[in-house]
């Protein structure tokens, strides 16, 4: 009987359990994570921290789900090494296990970046686990005040959570705009200012030095020369893979692991998937990390049913999120900023201020390669599958910023017939 | 199993569809009780006009769906036996990833709610209620069928 090991109990390793599954009932399946919880929605620890769901609404399936899938699995331990060449694992309390197909999908951790001084002090958190989660809450009823540094998806995930809380909270944010790693300048203004009118304090264009305190923290220190009080700060500096069980072997890595569009590594028999892997991204057509839910489970799901037996090729990552405060909904789709204008590149834009609506479509050659939505994210999906399919718009390229462009608008271009209009 | 098809020649265009949708979504089930109801109910049916026809989307309840993959609650899930992808509305807290990755459009974010409109084939009743409101027989209901153009 064949025996899969899967390093890794959420997004990605859950999706390829049931791909797995879905076609191999028999073989055994180890399962092995270094949290002590179940397989939870790791994307809604900011609603459990903001007090809009409950606990009980984490888990992302029921706890009878391993039992059911015939899952041996293995919670708090932590694998320190894989052995390519002798197909098994080594787990911190020294355990071995072997494997004859193994994913790898440990996903990333927060980065602490080490130049700020006091980092490593108490309630400094990361905002990526139940864990974290749990620790923040922990603090919170002796915390007035507290600064979040970066102003990425997680540290304004977690300041608007705390925000809901009633806690004071500043954004300290390096780079001149919120959001830099999914949005334009002009619509990362809109969020900006949806999250001041709430209450956020934002703070651009300045870095952390120092988190200043004995013991307790009692403030932060910017490299403008100020100080803010707070007694708690969270670190969404962006996340690092967690590839530190493949260093010293044979298995490439760049930032990430490398994997091919089955989502193999250079070992046939290891796969890796989700937040920890480096994979092609469709739209920057280079190697890149995409750590993000939706991206994990594509993978994960790909990666299980190839480690199943099947041979099925993956297209492609591309940066995609959805995200929404306060009443805004925001969508970003592949590339969101063109660094260098060129003759191939043409930009669409509808800017309505005063609604707080921005659409921004990205083109080369007639393909579009991203987009930016703010305030009306209706039919983002079908933009999503224009990238995908990279489908030249030429044709229909004055309707593409209309409101009610929508799905009907493309059907001539798709390669699948269509299938239910008659 | 039964699945949603259009005749779009014969669609008007009248939105009977969307009205009945919303209506039959409502708590009331009555068109002005339902307009009075705190959270309006709207319809999970949008007619689409484009290039001189109108088209009805929705969700296809499709096979291998992707907004099941992309919801980061786990409130998604597809029910191979009806073919249906079900919405646990408990458990979705609006993060509109199925929005972002659906290939036709045919979820809407309900901003006011946080809850994602979208069709469930009026799963507990005989047959859904665009079928029936459409006054052209445009909306069809009917077992599976590979339709070939």
């Amino acid at each position: 009987m064949k025996q899969f090991v899967i390093i890794g109990n959420s997004a990605a390793g859950i999706a390829a359990i049931e791909a797995i599954r879905n076609k191999d009932k028999e073989s055994r399946i180890t399962v092995i994570s270094d949290e002590d919880y179940p397989s939870y929605c790791r994307c809604l620890i900011s609603y459990y921290l903001a007090a809009e769901i409950d606990e009980g609404k984490i888990l992302y399936r029921p706890l009878d789900f391993y039992k059911e899938n015939k899952i041996d699995l293995l919670l708090n331990k932590r694998v320190i090494h894989v052995e390519p060449k002798k197909n098994y694992i080594v787990c911190d309390d020294k355990s071995k296990l072997s494997y004859d197909t193994l994913l790898i999908a440990t996903g990333a951790k927060p980065k602490f970046p080490q130049g700020i001084k006091g980092i490593k002090k108490t309630n400094v958190f990361g905002f990526r686990t139940i864990k974290d989660t749990k620790d923040i809450l922990g603090q919170l009823p002796v915390t007035k005040s507290a600064c979040v540094l970066g102003g990425g998806l997680i540290g304004l995930k977690a300041a608007y959570a705390l925000k809901k809380r009633n806690i004071e909270v500043k954004v300290i944010i390096k780079s001149r705009q919120v959001l830099s790693q999914m949005l334009d300048f002009e619509a990362a203004n809109i969020v900006q200012r949806r999250l001041e009118d709430n209450g956020i304090e934002i703070i651009l264009g300045q870095d952390v030095t120092e988190i200043i305190g004995n013991g307790d923290i009692k403030a932060v220190k910017l490299d403008s020369g100020k100080v803010f009080g707070c007694s708690m700060v969270i670190v969404g500096k962006g996340v690092q893979p967690n590839v530190d069980l493949v260093k010293d072997t044979d298995i490439k890595v760049n930032e990430g692991i490398i994997v091919d569009n089955r989502l193999q590594t250079n070992i046939p028999n290891i796969y890796a998937a989700g937040d920890v892997c480096e994979s092609f991204d469709l739209t920057k057509k280079s190697y890149s990390i995409n750590a993000l839910w939706p991206v994990a489970v594509e993978q994960g799901k790909m990666a299980g049913r190839n480690m199943a037996g099947d041979s099925l090729n993956y297209d492609g990552s591309l940066g995609m999120n959805s995200i929404e405060f306060f009443g805004l909904p925001v969508v970003s789709l592949g590339i969101y900023k063109i660094k260098e204008p060129g003759a191939h590149i043409e930009e669409l834009k509808l800017s309505n201020t005063k609604e707080n609506i921005y659409k921004k479509i990205i083109l080369m050659d007639n393909i579009i390669i991203g987009a930016i939505f703010v305030g009306d994210i209706r039919n983002s999906g079908v933009f999503l599958r224009l990238i995908r399919e990279k489908i030249d718009v030429s044709s229909i390229k004055d309707r593409l910023c209309r409101e009610n462009f929508g799905y009907p608008d493309i059907i001539d271009l798709l390669k699948d017939k269509e299938c239910i209009y008659v | 199993m039964k699945q949603l098809y259009y005749d779009v020649d014969k669609c008007l265009g009248c939105k009977s569809c969307e009205i009945a949708c919303a209506v039959g979504h409502s708590a009331t089930k009555d068109l002005f009780k339902a307009l009075k109801e705190e959270r309006v109910s709207l319809p999970r049916k949008k007619v689409m006009h484009t290039r001189g026809k109108n088209y009805p989307v929705s969700c296809r309840h499709c096979k291998d769906p992707k907004c099941v993959d992309a919801c980061m609650a786990g409130a998604l899930s597809y029910d191979k036996e009806k073919g249906i992808v079900l919405h646990d509305e408990t458990r979705c807290v609006g993060c509109w990833m199925c929005v972002m990755v659906c290939p036709y459009g045919a979820i809407r974010p309900n901003i006011k709610t946080r809850i994602p409109l979208r069709c469930d084939k009026c799963k507990d009743k005989d047959e859904p209620d665009c079928v029936k409101a459409c006054p052209t027989g445009a909306v069809i209901w009917q077992e599976e069928v590979e339709i070939k153009l």
